[in-house]
């Protein structure tokens, strides 16, 4: 993960990308068809925010527009909307740029802050929202964009606890009714290799899948400093969202997810039950762990185990194996291969956080609609059951988390306010809601 | 520590018991050859150093086991838990142990005092940190040894006990460690059907053990005149030089069960854990939950969960996965899944039982019987994962086997001042 794709490979995906955009008159009803040009409104400009923010709108063509910008904070807003329009150096995701601001066209008006910003943004004219603010308010943003008609490309993950997990696969199905597109953050879905390994999985290449392994054991850090005099609880929480369970979801849902997602996907089911432990050694501040390990079982009792560290100093991994009765399939973001009776090695895939949004942007304009809805929200239902077996202790089935837990961890109310932080959970002592 | 079996099921029936000892009955008519054994009486005379619940229990069952085995001398740390534990033997087992009062020993030292009385076999049931030295002590002394798991609690002890061992094999002396799963019935079959091929090729595989937070375990309490060295001995479940942790302590029966079906020990592990119940500072330096996976050779991963924590959901069980099938086992039965479907039950003998009378036998007909490397290596196997989830740190057996110089022992055995060590953090905790 995190491997800077090369110029090369970059340039590469865009020209592919520009051939598309170049097709055939778009048929989507949704679509402001005709113009070929999509207006793009950004929920949540941070730095995930801002890095999909470019990849939506380089990836493509010019006519790709960003058109409106909302955040709960002015300040983030601001940092976000300086570095679109005058370029920034490359990260984890993307590649060095220039600035975009001939794709810009956000004015005063269609900046949008506060708890309600984004159903404002929503009301802005755009045809396509990017849902890029921490999860916790994913599941509300994706039910109020589809409401509203538009097109949504979501981050990972899609929701903190069970019940906004029921309510994104509700809004999942209504988008499909109204032919909606929906693409999901996890952009290994979207990239070369993956594809490659996984399609040969489901063609057997493996055998019949009987174990696998997926790993995000990396660094993190604490919630360091004290909260500012004169802040409100919600604000600093808000600020340092990633150290707060009700808005992160902790690790396991946050990061991890992704490779849980493969899991899903190499099986093509969700687990049938799961059981979870972990704590926190290290990190202070919040109420987050530091580790998870969970044992997921799987249809014909096919257990696959999840291992995800944030502790700096320790060893790393992030992949994901699959073992079959004919060999075995390693994958991570750079290389992969299938060993046994039918080696395979991929090429080389193209910038996969591009390519998610050259692929939902032509689902948009061919009128296609691709809906990853309810696999994104399986995937992270996957990692929150994780999560509540590994805080309670519990063994846990997928059908009871599903349908019958009531765990909703919404803060009594969304004002800058007192916001007493939750303990950290105890195994054997934390209910199982 | 009981295992679950153990803890479930009621002592022996009469004729469990009859049927074991018939059984070597005949075995034992045979005439002794070996020459460190008191050849002619047929008369085998035990030493038991450790005396605690352990103690007990194996000094019961190896008495019981055989006829004409005695118990005749005893030592431990502490004079109060050897009366008590000579109070329970003499009570439950009568003429079979005469061990009179000069022949019961305390302090650092009584395992040497022990080892000079005329013993043939010593059963070793000191907290774990003592085995390399004792086990040691007891081969050079020629002495028998029936020793408990886990043997060692770092790398350092492994090697001493893996050399002790050799020695015993050149000197003839038996060695039977204390996993008494290699004896159990349905484990016996199951495995061997494992190693036959019921189930293909072996891929995967889990073995996990979790609950039971053991937060009643011990004086709770220290004493005015307890020095830290004798706290941390009574309270020695919980300290990490001692017990070697619980992953070590209690869970090496988990992962010899798994070294045993893989016919190997692991390559390599990762692994993490923590303490979130027990954190307070009666719990010493001990986690409270591990996970670690093992890379068995070939590239086959196994996960392995353990936790001591109350109130969650038990779960006591290793299962394998093959390329034509899986197997379940837990300590009551093996299930073989696939094409060559079978069940196994536990036959109801107590391997406790078993492993003793395999010794007396062993002893008597002068047969090799030395399982001190198979133990050391499953010691080991629990230690690594251990060291792994300390430091964080993904490990290799060949390091951590011959060149890690990790050693847990205090500076002095002496009752004074000794520091609780902190507890580990991974990513700071040093590999050593």
């Amino acid at each position: 993960m995190n491997k800077r794709v090369s110029r090369r490979e970059f340039v590469k995906a865009a020209a592919a990308a520009s051939l598309i955009g170049a097709g055939p008159a778009l048929t989507s009803r949704l679509h402001a068809a005709g113009s070929g040009a999509v207006k793009v409104g950004l929920i949540g400009c941070g730095g995930r925010g801002t890095g999909a923010a470019t990849q939506a709108l380089m990836g493509v063509d010019k006519s790709v527009k960003l058109w409106a910008m909302a955040d709960m904070f002015r300040d983030k807003l601001d940092v976000s909307y300086n570095m679109l329009s005058k370029g920034a150096k490359g990260r984890y995701d993307r590649v060095d740029f220039d600035g975009l601001a001939d794709q810009m066209d956000v004015p005063e008006e269609r900046k949008f802050v506060g708890f309600d910003a984004f159903r404002k943004l929503l009301g802005s004219g755009v045809d396509m929202v990017i849902l890029t603010t921490p999860p916790h308010f994913r599941a509300e943003h994706f039910e109020a964009a589809v409401k509203a008609g538009k097109h949504v490309f979501m981050e990972k993950p899609v929701a903190v606890d069970p019940v906004g997990i029921r309510k994104v696969i509700a809004a999942a199905k209504l988008a499909k009714q109204k032919g909606l597109s929906v693409v999901a953050g996890t952009q290994r879905r979207h990239q070369r290799h993956y594809l490659e390994i996984i399609k040969r999985i489901h063609n057997g290449a493996i055998g019949e899948i009987v174990a696998a392994q997926c790993y995000w054991n990396g660094g993190g850090g604490s919630l360091r400093g004290e909260k500012p005099d004169g802040m409100s609880d919600m604000e600093w929480q808000l600020r340092r969202w990633y150290y707060f369970c009700w808005i992160c979801g902790d690790h396991i849902v946050e990061q991890h997810v992704h490779n849980i997602d493969i899991m899903n996907w190499a099986l093509q089911a969700h687990p049938v039950q799961c059981m979870g432990m972990g704590g926190r050694e290290v990190r202070r501040g919040g109420n987050i762990w530091d580790h998870f390990a969970i044992e997921f079982e799987y249809p014909r009792g096919v257990r696959v185990l999840s291992m995800c560290r944030q502790i700096r100093g320790c060893s790393d991994r992030v992949s994901e194996r699959i073992v079959g009765t004919k060999g075995f399939a390693y994958i991570d973001s750079a290389t992969g291969y299938i060993k046994g009776e039918n080696q395979y090695e991929p090429p080389g895939s193209p910038n996969p956080y591009v390519q998610e949004h050259v692929d939902l942007i032509k689902s948009i304009r061919e009128g296609d609609a691709l809906n990853e809805g309810v696999q994104v929200a399986e995937s992270t239902m996957n990692a929150i059951m994780g999560r509540m077996s590994a805080y309670t202790g519990r063994a846990l089935k997928w059908d009871w988390a599903m349908n019958a837990s009531k765990l909703d961890l919404t803060p009594p109310k969304y004002e800058l306010g007192d916001l007493p932080v939750a303990p950290v959970p105890v195994p054997g002592k934390t209910p199982l809601v | 520590m009981k295992n679950k079996a153990m803890q479930t099921t009621p002592d022996l029936s009469r004729r469990d018991f009859m049927k074991a000892s018939a059984a070597l009955g005949a075995m034992s008519l045979g005439v002794s050859t070996n020459k460190i054994f008191a050849a002619g009486s047929g008369k085998v005379r035990i030493g038991l150093i450790g005396c605690g619940g352990r103690g007990t229990h194996d000094a019961t069952k190896c008495l019981n086991s055989s006829e004409n085995v005695e118990l005749v001398a005893m030592g431990d740390t502490f004079r109060d838990r050897l009366e008590s534990c000579r109070k329970r033997l003499k009570q439950n087992l009568g003429e079979k142990v005469k061990v009179t009062d000069d022949a019961c020993f305390s302090g650092f030292n009584a395992y040497k005092n022990v080892l000079a009385c005329d013993v043939d076999m010593v059963i070793l049931t000191t907290t774990p940190h003592w085995r390399p030295m004792q086990l040691k002590a007891a081969i050079e002394a020629g002495k028998h040894v029936f020793m408990e798991k886990p043997v060692a609690v770092d790398p350092v002890g492994v090697r001493s006990v893996i050399a002790s061992s050799e020695l015993a094999d050149k000197k003839g002396l038996t060695i039977v460690a204390g996993t008494q799963m290699r004896r159990i019935s349905h484990l016996v079959e199951g495995i061997k059907s494992i190693h036959d091929g019921a189930i293909g090729e072996l891929v995967g595989g889990q073995c996990v053990r979790l609950g039971g937070g053991m937060l009643t375990w011990g004086p709770k309490q220290r004493q005015p005149d307890w020095s830290d060295m004798e706290w941390q001995i009574r309270r020695w479940l919980f300290i990490t030089w001692l017990s070697g942790d619980f992953i070590v302590e209690m869970h090496v029966h988990n992962l010899d069960v798994m070294n045993w079906a893989f016919n190997a020990h692991p390559v390599q592990c990762i692994g993490m854990g923590g303490r979130q119940v027990r954190t307070a500072p009666e719990y010493g330096n001990c986690y409270d939950h591990f996970a670690v996976e093992y890379e068995y050779p070939n590239g086959v991963r196994v996960e392995y969960m353990g936790s001591q924590i109350d109130g969650v959901t038990n779960r006591n069980d290793q299962r394998f996965v093959g390329t034509k099938g899986r197997a379940y086992t837990d300590f009551g039965r093996v299930v073989i899944e696939g094409p060559n479907k079978a069940e196994y039950a536990w036959d109801r003998i107590d391997p406790c039982i078993t492993q003793h009378a395999d010794q007396i036998a062993a002893i008597r007909e002068g047969k090799r019987l030395n399982e001190g490397k198979r133990i050391a290596e499953s010691t080991l196997t629990a230690i690594m994962g251990r060291m792994s989830a300390y430091t964080g740190r993904a490990l290799k057996w060949d390091w951590a086997m011959n060149a890690s110089k990790l050693d847990l022992s205090p500076p002095k055995y002496e009752f004074g001042d000794l520091e609780t060590r902190p507890v580990a953090i991974p990513g700071q905790t040093k590999l050593i």
